[in-house]
């Protein structure tokens, strides 16, 4: 874990300011060195990191999952960057403006040479204050993009009233309440707070309390993509609830574009912590329940078409008898 | 294996030579005309060695600013390598070297081939552009994806290109430039054709190799392997073809209607260590193998008999080569080590 490398997916519509995001990583004095890869020639002021330019290629994967997609340019490059004698502090991977991030996510999960080699860090969306809305009326995309990010930068703050801002808020929560949302002006992020965060790390899943809306219902938006989180507090028996989540994911797993969990399990002083994006799955002990704490299990999914009864019925469904 | 270390290091220490490079071994060769070998590094530079006289010092050449990214033997001497800067450089067995092309600032040169009859082959992200002797650019061919592969068939006159959905055949000197596509579903990552440009392999994103006999564009599935494949060679008179990507070396029969129908025969195996790099003897019926621990072993494919060349513990094995006439072996490593063995009569 500690010798792979951090690779952040910087995601966001055209003109959501992905590029002045980027050089002002490149040219921050930082002392770190990154490794870009673009997917358009943009006009990049960089020294001492390597900007290479690859096309998007997204490959099904063999295996009769339709879902089941990478992104074979960085299968391909990531491969090849780590024959490199200077090792990187981080790679940023820039996706197109009509990018669906899932495949760039699940690269880090299907291919081994990508997983030996590297980590997914963080997945960062910009949107942009003044247009997010529209987009989010005519554009599929825009909504998955916020669904898989880690952490949102609302950009283009100096164009929108506090009123308008908190409104586009409101709807990238209603989307994604587990996003930590930055507010921004031509992209003025500190780089810690998009690169190095780790939010992959599956000790640090929920580590994030969600956004809930006061006095907002989640239904009552237009968005097509929701979430929903649901907890028990009896203990959850593993082999019900692999049964459950692995027969979930088949069959649904289109529609469940990221699914985050952390349970309880009888007589298990540690916690099991668990992610996927769409079907592929992850999940492993991250360390004790601190000490006096509730044991609570919880799982969020994020996705579309979510039936909650039938998720609520599904996860009470795996309480150890 | 039942050798003890020094047992398994004899050939490397008698017979050979070995030095710490300090870069991953993208990969190594011989010359066409057996008088050099190189080794083509993760820091952009190459390593020269002289199979005539090995312990003698092995000069460092600057060929890429960045990684070598893909080495073959150059036309009938020295090397031609691709790199992450975008060139396809030219080196002599004398080390002297010059960039044939500038191919994209961004983007990478990531698989090279040659031909003796006089071609070179350079792939960047969708394209390969084929070269005659002189340099000139014969053709440019764009392909549905980026290339995985180049391959030239044994005759010059055809080359094979893996990409996403299958491989195409291009005719190097026909006026049209239609490729004839072989079809396969998934992500196909290096190209191979059988000593007598019967049939095509490619390996692929799954744990996986595709076939394609040509009369008849019957397919050929091989699967069941725990790793990527990233290394196959064919025996020198085709009959079998050795693959990496097991716990041991995986030989599939090209004869008898084979491989279609028929298991393959498995070498070398039995320590559950993955098989990283084969390189089949240019004549007899015998394969170099390279593993993850770092052992390199020859196998003879038909009484099965086993010869250590180098013992473990020196990285992962990621490059492997034989010289033209089958009495040399160089090998090198993940971490940066590389070996050269000779293996002829004294």
């Amino acid at each position: 874990m500690s010798d792979t490398i951090p690779v952040t997916v910087l995601t966001g519509y055209l003109g959501a300011g992905k590029t002045t995001l980027l050089n002002r990583i490149l040219t921050e004095h930082h002392g770190k060195k990154y490794a870009v890869i673009i997917n358009e020639f943009g006009e990049l002021g960089v020294d001492n990191d390597l900007v290479i330019d690859a096309d998007e290629e997204v490959f099904e994967m063999n295996n009769g999952c339709i879902c089941c997609t990478v992104r074979g340019d960085l299968v391909r490059i990531l491969g090849s960057l780590m024959k490199r004698r200077d090792k990187f502090d981080g790679i940023i991977v820039e996706t197109t403006g009509l990018a669906d991030p899932a495949p760039v996510a699940q690269t880090f999960f299907m291919d081994e040479d990508v997983k030996r080699a590297t980590r997914l860090d963080a997945i960062v969306t910009l949107v942009d204050a003044k247009n997010l809305i529209a987009r989010l009326g005519d554009s599929k995309e825009a909504e998955s993009q916020l669904a898989f990010a880690d952490i949102v930068v609302l950009n283009k703050m100096d164009l929108v009233t506090e009123e308008e801002a908190a409104e586009v808020e409101r709807r990238i929560f209603a989307i994604n309440p587990y996003a930590e949302i930055r507010r921004a002006t031509k992209s003025n992020v500190p780089v810690e707070s998009v690169v190095g965060r780790d939010a992959f790390n599956l000790e640090r899943i929920l580590e994030r309390e969600p956004e809930f809306l006061s006095g907002e219902d989640n239904h009552s938006h237009n968005e097509d993509v929701m979430s929903m989180s649901f907890e028990v507090s009896a203990p959850v028996d593993p082999g019900k609830f692999n049964t459950w989540i692995g027969e979930l994911l088949q069959n649904k797993g289109q529609d469940l574009l990221r699914t985050k969990g952390i349970l309880n399990y009888p007589g298990e002083d540690r916690r099991f912590a668990f992610q996927a994006v769409h079907m592929i799955a992850d999940g492993d002990f991250v360390g004790a329940w601190p000490e006096g704490s509730l044991r609570k299990s919880k799982i969020v999914f994020i996705g579309r078409n979510l039936n909650r009864p039938q998720l609520r019925r599904g996860f009470e469904g795996c309480v150890a008898a | 294996m039942s050798e003890t270390v020094s047992d398994a290091d004899f050939l490397l220490s008698e017979r050979g030579q070995g030095h710490e490079l300090g870069a991953w071994v993208v990969g190594c060769a011989f010359s066409r005309d057996g008088k050099a070998a190189a080794f083509a590094l993760g820091d952009g530079t190459l390593r020269l060695a002289d199979p005539a006289a090995m312990a003698t010092e092995w000069p460092s050449v600057a060929a890429h600013d960045g990684a070598c990214l893909s080495l073959v033997p150059d036309i009938a001497s020295g090397f031609l390598t691709g790199g992450d800067d975008g060139a396809l450089v030219r080196t002599a067995n004398d080390g002297g070297s010059e960039t044939l092309a500038r191919l994209g600032g961004m983007k990478w040169v990531d698989h090279v081939a040659s031909h003796p009859d006089g071609l070179r082959a350079a792939s960047v992200g969708r394209q390969v552009h084929v070269y005659a002797r002189d340099g000139r650019t014969l053709k440019t061919l764009t392909h549905p994806s980026s290339v995985g592969g180049i391959a030239f068939d044994g005759k010059g006159k055809r080359v094979a290109v893996a990409h996403y959905g299958g491989a195409s055949l291009w005719f190097v000197n026909s006026k049209e430039d239609k490729p004839r596509v072989l079809p396969w579903k998934g992500s196909h990552q290096g190209v191979w054709f059988s000593p007598d440009g019967t049939h095509v392999v490619t390996t692929m994103q799954e744990n996986a190799l595709h076939g394609w006999r040509l009369s008849d564009a019957q397919d050929m599935r091989m699967s069941g392997y725990q790793a990527k494949i990233k290394s196959v060679s064919f025996t020198g008179k085709g009959r079998w073809l050795a693959t990496a990507g097991a716990d041991c070396i995986v030989l599939w029969p090209f004869f008898a209607g084979g491989p279609m129908g028929k298991p393959p025969m498995e070498l070398a195996g039995g320590d559950g260590v993955l098989c990283t790099r084969v390189a089949c003897h240019p004549q007899h019926e015998v394969v170099a193998a390279g593993f993850e621990d770092g052992l390199v072993l020859m196998a003879e494919i038909g009484s099965g008999k086993v010869v250590p060349v180098a013992a473990p513990g020196r990285g992962a094995v990621s490059a492997l080569s034989w010289n033209p006439s089958g009495t040399q072996i160089a090998f090198g490593t993940e971490s940066g080590f590389a070996g050269l063995v000779d293996l002829s009569k004294r």
